[in-house]
C-alpha cells in the first residue's frame, strides 16, 4: 500500500509546527523520518494516524483521502506502534493482542477461533508466544513493546506507522524490534531518533527541520557530514564497515 | 483448538506477588458465573428470613411459596401481619438491594473506564451531591411536592441527572472532552451542590430536616416497595446488559483515546453515551435508596484483582457480586442494631474498606496490575 501526505500544515496556536510537509512511502517501502527534537516528526505521524487533524493538506492511503474513510476502516489499513508508554491496567498479553482485532469486529461480535489464531501468529512473529497468559504489566519495556507490535500485526494492515517505538529501550531491544519489523515486508513509516539505526533499516529517509522537509533519499545520500552539521549542528565522520554498512561517528 | 487449549493453561489460584490476577479459562469462568448465580438465588431466599420481626423460617417460605405459586394448601399465609412483613416489606427490599448493588457496581466499572481513573466511582460526576441537593430542597421546602408521595426520591433523581448532564456539558465546553476535564467538572459541580445544600440547611435551622437529609445521604433500602422495585430492577438489568455489549469499547478506553483511534474507535463519541446511561442508572439508584457510597468503587476493584480487567467478564461478574454484596450488607444493617436500623452507607464503608485493603495488600494491583 502507498501512503502519502500532501502539503500538511498544522499549528499549535501561533506556532506553526508543520509547514507544508509532503512525504510518500511506496509499496513495502521502509521510510524513516529523522530530525532533531521538536522538528515535527511525531506531529506529522500523528496526522497520519489520525490523532491530530491537519489544518490543511491531507493524508492519502492508496489515493483515498484519509478524512473520507471511517476510523474503523483506516484501522484496518494502517496500524501504529507509538512511543512506549506505561499502561495502567491489568490485561493479559493475549487480551492486549486480541484488541488488535477490534477494527475487524462488529459491535456485538465476539472473538472467535480465527481471531485467536491470528493473535497467536502475531505473538509468534514477535517471539512472545510463551507469554500469552502473562499479565501485560509484569513484562519488561522491551517485551511490552513487542506485544504492542503483535497487537498492530493482529490488525492485519498493509501499512505500519512507528512513532519512535524504541525510545527508552536498550539497544538490544531497539535492534530486535526493528529487525522484526523489517522482516514483515510491510509499508513502514517510522520516526527514528538514532541516525545509525536509521541508516541500518531505512530504504529511504526524510529529514525534517522546523516543520519542513530539508532532505530526502537513500541513507547514503541523505546522511552526510554536511546535512548532520546543518540540521543537528554536530560534527561527524562517516565510515563504512567491512560489510559495507555505513556508520556515523560523532566528533 | 490449539489456541483454545493454550488459553486454558490455568495458573495456581490465589498466589501472592508479582503476577496480578489469574486468567481463568473459559470453562472455569463459566463455572464461577454459575456458582455466583446460585449464590444470588440463595441470598435472595436467605435474606428474607432476617429481620427484627420474629418470624419462623417455615412461615417465611410459606408466604413466598403462596405468593409465587398460589397453592391452596398454603392459603393460611395469604394475609395477616406475617404475610405483610415478608411479602410487602422484606421481599421488595431484598430485590431492591440486588438491583441497586448490581447497578452501582456496573456503573462503577464503566465510570472507571470512562474517566480512565481507578479512583472513580458512580458518584464521580457529582451525582451524589446533586441528589443530596435535590433531596434537601424537597425535605426543607417541599420542592417538587407535585411528584406524589415519594417526591423526595424524585427530586433526588432529578438532581442527580441534572448535575451529571451539567458536568457532561461543562466538560465539552471549550474544546473536546477528556477524562481529566470530566473529573474536574465533576468535582466542581460537587462542591457547588454541597455548598448550596449546606447553605439551605444552615438558613433553615431545622433539626428534623437536618437529620432527614443526613439519613438520605447515608442511604437506606427501607423505602423499597412493589410499586418501585420492578422499574428499578428493569432499568438496572437493561443497563447492565447494554454495557455488557460494549465490552470491546470499554477495554479500548483503558488504553486511552489515542490508541483507541488507531484501533478503530473514536472514544469522544461513545464516552458521552456511556455517561448518560450510567447517570440514569445512578439516578434511579439514588431515587430508590439514597446515596450508597463505596459499592461502585470496591466491587469493581475487588473483581478486577481476582479476575482481570477484561470487561467481557468484568461486567457480569460485577453485576452478580455487587447484587449479592448489597443484599447481605442490607441484612447486616437490619440485624446489627436491636430494634433499629443502621444506614447501609455506613456499614458498606465499615466492612468494605478493610476487605479492600486486604485485597490490595495481597495482590499486586494497579488498575489493576500496577508497576510492581
Amino acid at each position: 500500500m502507498r501512503t502519502q501526505t500532501k502539503d500538511i500544515r498544522l499549528s499549535y496556536g501561533a506556532n506553526e509546527v508543520l509547514k507544508g510537509v509532503s512525504i510518500e512511502a511506496g509499496h513495502k517501502e521502509f521510510v524513516g523520518l529523522i530530525g532533531p527534537n521538536g522538528s515535527g516528526k511525531s506531529t506529522l505521524l500523528k496526522c497520519i494516524y489520525r490523532v491530530l487533524k491537519p489544518d490543511c493538506g491531507a493524508v492519502f492511503l492508496d489515493d483515498r483521502k484519509l478524512a473520507d474513510i471511517s476510523v474503523k476502516e483506516s484501522a484496518r489499513k494502517l496500524a501504529v506502534v507509538a512511543q512506549h508508554n506505561y499502561y495502567n491496567f491489568d490485561f493479559s498479553v493475549m487480551e492486549v493482542v486480541l484488541m488488535g482485532r477490534s477494527p475487524h469486529k462488529k459491535a456485538l461480535e465476539r472473538d472467535n477461533a480465527k481471531d485467536y489464531e491470528i493473535a497467536r501468529q502475531a505473538l509468534l512473529t514477535v517471539r512472545m508466544e510463551e507469554f500469552a497468559e502473562r499479565s501485560f504489566s509484569t513484562l519488561s519495556g522491551g517485551e511490552q513493546q513487542r506485544v504492542i507490535l503483535a497487537r498492530a500485526l493482529a490488525q492485519q494492515t498493509s501499512c505500519l506507522v512507528l512513532d519512535e517505538p524504541t525510545n527508552h529501550l536498550d539497544i538490544t531491544y531497539q535492534l530486535q524490534l526493528l529487525r522484526i519489523v523489517k522482516q514483515l515486508d510491510l509499508t513502514v513509516i517510522s520516526a527514528i531518533h538514532d541516525l545509525n539505526i536509521a541508516a541500518m533499516f531505512c530504504d529511504r529517509i526524510y529529514v525534517l527541520q522546523a516543520g519542513e522537509i530539508v532532505a530526502q533519499g537513500t541513507p547514503k545520500n541523505v546522511l552526510t557530514r554536511e546535512m548532520i552539521r546543518e540540521v543537528y549542528r554536530v560534527e561527524s565522520e562517516i565510515v563504512e564497515d567491512t560489510k559495507g554498512q555505513m556508520h556515523i561517528l560523532f566528533l | 483448538m490449539n489456541t483454545e487449549k493454550k488459553r486454558r493453561g490455568v495458573r495456581p489460584f490465589g498466589r501472592k506477588g508479582m503476577e496480578g490476577p489469574t486468567r481463568l479459562s473459559t470453562r472455569a469462568y463459566l463455572a464461577v458465573i454459575v456458582v455466583l448465580a446460585a449464590a444470588l438465588v440463595f441470598s435472595l431466599l436467605a435474606a428474607i428470613t432476617f429481620g427484627n420481626a420474629d418470624i419462623s423460617i417455615k412461615e417465611v417460605y410459606g408466604v413466598v411459596a403462596y405468593e409465587l405459586f398460589h397453592v391452596e394448601r398454603l392459603s393460611e399465609f395469604a394475609q395477616g401481619p406475617v404475610h405483610d412483613v415478608v411479602w410487602i416489606i422484606r421481599f421488595p427490599r431484598v430485590l431492591m438491594g440486588l438491583a441497586v448493588g448490581m447497578g452501582l457496581s456496573v456503573c462503577g466499572v464503566v465510570m472507571q473506564a470512562v474517566v480512565k481513573n481507578p479512583l472513580a466511582d458512580p458518584y464521580v460526576l457529582g451525582v451524589s451531591s446533586g441528589a443530596s441537593l435535590g433531596a434537601t430542597l424537597a425535605i426543607l421546602f417541599g420542592a417538587g411536592a407535585l411528584f406524589g408521595r415519594n417526591f423526595v426520591g424524585v427530586m433526588a433523581f432529578l438532581g442527580a441527572v441534572a448535575v451529571s448532564f451539567a458536568v457532561l456539558f461543562i466538560s465539552h465546553a471549550g474544546g473536546p472532552s477528556n477524562a481529566g476535564k470530566l473529573i474536574l467538572a465533576g468535582m466542581a459541580m460537587s462542591s457547588v451542590c454541597s455548598a448550596f445544600s449546606s447553605f439551605a440547611l444552615y438558613l433553615a435551622h431545622n433539626k428534623d430536616a437536618l437529620s432527614e437529609v443526613m439519613f438520605w445521604t447515608m442511604g437506606s433500602l427501607a423505602s423499597a416497595k412493589w410499586s418501585n422495585v420492578p422499574v428499578v430492577l428493569a432499568i438496572m438489568t437493561a443497563g447492565t446488559a447494554l454495557f455488557w455489549t460494549q465490552f470491546r469499547n470499554l477495554n479500548l478506553m483503558l488504553l486511552g483515546d489515542e490508541t483507541s483511534v488507531t484501533l478503530g474507535t473514536d472514544m469522544h463519541k461513545v464516552r458521552g453515551k456511556y455517561m448518560i446511561l450510567s447517570s440514569l442508572m445512578v439516578g434511579f439508584a439514588v431515587y430508590a435508596a439514597g446515596t450508597i457510597g463505596f459499592v461502585g468503587l470496591i466491587i469493581p476493584h475487588a473483581v478486577r484483582m481476582v479476575f482481570g480487567a477484561d470487561h467481557k467478564r468484568l461486567i457480569p461478574l460485577c453485576a452478580l457480586i455487587g447484587g449479592i454484596f448489597l443484599i447481605w450488607a442490607d441484612v447486616c444493617c437490619r440485624v446489627i442494631l436491636r430494634n433499629s436500623e443502621l444506614p447501609i452507607g455506613i456499614l458498606v464503608s465499615m466492612i468494605g474498606a478493610p476487605c479492600f485493603i486486604y485485597l490490595m495488600i495481597r495482590h499486586a494491583y494497579g488498575f489493576g496490575g500496577g508497576q510492581s
